[in-house]
């Protein structure tokens, strides 16, 4: 949110109340939370694709030839072997292991990178990234410039396809480009991940240009069943595909290894923030950890209810919703270790009654391979 | 109907309607508020037998993402629940004023229901919403 408190708009902000969707505020921006309802949205995202408008994202634009090494001193995955063309899912952490923010870098070419960061940490990692800033690494914030549109779906490669010059098909997923995008003057950054669980492409344009490639992508795809969709059906997916949500399965205080994202976790970097204490607090084993759950009733679970196991609480709700693609009452707890073992009995406290859930593996959602 | 308000029951300020029988109300949510809540997955109603107070927080309404509470707009005994909701509980989403009903009640006092608002009140309040 800027000084004066006034919500910002995305370039697209007319197109969705064309579309009819119900704005909200988040991340200091008016955002779309649906436009025909959740359960429609999710729907054609798992079976079809949904497009989304994430322009609100942090989008920094990092310069030098000594980024790599200057980011891997900061986060928990490696950046500096990263390729042209790769992107890589990463984690800034502070002096306890805590999390600043998880991110993604997207690597250009030899010199260029693209940071994208949560809406909600923008301002904080534009702090973090520039009081860091060392050796040759120039940054630029484009946080509400420049735009970010992505197609989330089985059928992405099919629907976007005819609007880029990139062979779409031939993109490891992870992969970015810089392509020809329908409309747009310059080359844009083209890439393979998301948010969803699903295949799909994220695409990162000026703000001037973003209306009128969502239009275009839309009426080409509608006949195709491609829908709009909204930060509602976003965290549905995301939740379904065990993938976590800054604020909520990591913050400042629940490290990544709470978190269960050990695998980007690289010990073998000899230094990075926060790498003492994640090292003792893996040694140590007794940190209570993200854990699925699953409602055996239709009551939901919401963040910050109660979870008992064995009459003793052990923990706490951290996300939770209907899951449509289990038609199950999904949710993610931090819980103490011994009541995180795949099928142990849980209680949550929904409004002073417990009720019965068990723990399961995450993801809740995972996609067939093509 | 008015601006798709129905012109024979009683409204609230938090969105739920009242149709009246005798002594009897029956109450659900209205079309604006199953429309602001969006896909609905599970209704927490009272128990038949329980005494509710005109205007108080006596259940809830859990869409995809969201809990809301259901502030009763009458009071007295509750003397039948909507047990289709169990199973079914996209019937508010998709017939509030019907299928989707919530509970009745037994009027500890048929006067409250001045402290109700007409379809016109109504209708005025969901367009300044």
């Amino acid at each position: 949110m800027n000084a004066s408190g006034a919500l910002r708009r995305t370039a697209l902000c007319d197109a969705h109340l064309a579309l009819g969707a119900r704005m909200v505020p988040f991340g200091g921006f008016e955002m779309p939370v649906q436009y025909t309802g959740i359960l429609r949205e999710h729907d054609a995202v798992r079976k079809r694709a949904g497009l989304f408008d994430l322009s609100h994202m942090g989008q920094f634009a990092l310069r030098g030839a000594d980024v790599g090494a200057w980011a891997e001193t900061l986060t928990v995955n490696k950046v500096a072997n990263m390729k042209p063309g790769q992107a890589r899912y990463n984690i800034f952490t502070n002096e306890h292991g805590g999390a600043h923010d998880d991110v993604i870098f997207y690597r250009l070419d030899d010199e260029r990178w693209l940071l994208v960061v949560n809406a909600s940490n923008a301002d904080k990692m534009w702090d973090v990234v520039t009081s860091a800033r060392a050796g040759d690494v120039e940054a630029v914030n484009l946080h509400g410039e420049r735009a970010l549109i992505a197609i989330q779906g089985p059928r992405s490669v099919e629907m976007l396809q005819p609007f880029v010059d990139a062979e779409l098909g031939a993109m490891k997923y992870y992969a970015c480009a810089e392509a020809r995008v329908h409309g747009v003057r310059e080359p844009v950054v083209l890439a393979r991940t998301g948010y969803t669980g699903e295949d799909g492409f994220e695409i990162f344009l000026p703000s001037a240009d973003a209306t009128a490639v969502w239009d275009a992508v839309l009426a080409g795809n509608r006949a195709g069943g491609l829908e709009p969709c909204g930060l509602g059906a976003r965290d549905v997916l995301r939740l379904e595909a065990g993938m976590p949500l800054y604020g909520h399965e990591m913050t400042e205080e629940i490290t990544p290894l709470q978190a269960g994202l050990t695998w980007a976790i690289k010990f073998d970097k000899p230094a990075f923030t926060g790498r003492d204490a994640l090292l003792a607090q893996r040694e140590s084993n007794t940190f209570a950890r993200i854990a699925g759950v699953i409602m055996d009733g239709r009551v939901p679970a919401r963040a910050g209810y109660a979870v008992y196991a064995g009459g003793e609480r052990v923990g706490e709700v951290r996300s939770g919703s209907f899951g449509p693609a289990v038609n199950a009452n999904v949710a993610t707890a931090l819980v103490e270790p011994r009541a995180a073992a795949e099928g142990t009995s849980l209680e949550i406290e929904v409004r002073g009654a417990r009720h019965a859930a068990r723990v399961v593996p995450l993801p809740f959602y995972k996609r067939a391979k093509a | 109907m008015a601006n798709g308000v129905p012109a024979e029951l009683l409204y609230s300020k938090e969105h739920e309607w009242v149709k009246l029988d005798g002594d009897v109300a029956t109450v659900g949510v209205t079309d604006y508020a199953q429309s602001s809540l969006g896909d609905i997955v599970y209704v927490e109603l009272p128990r038949v037998g329980a005494q509710l107070a005109q205007f108080v927080s006596i259940g809830v309404v859990e869409s995809v993402k969201a809990v809301s509470d259901i502030y009763t707009p009458v009071g007295g005994e509750v003397v039948g629940i909507n047990n289709g909701l169990d199973g079914d509980p996209s019937a508010v989403n998709r017939d509030p004023y019907g299928d989707g009903w919530f509970y009745k009640v037994k009027l500890s006092d048929v006067g409250q229901t001045t402290e109700l608002l007409s379809p016109e009140q109504y209708a005025a309040l969901i367009v300044e919403a």
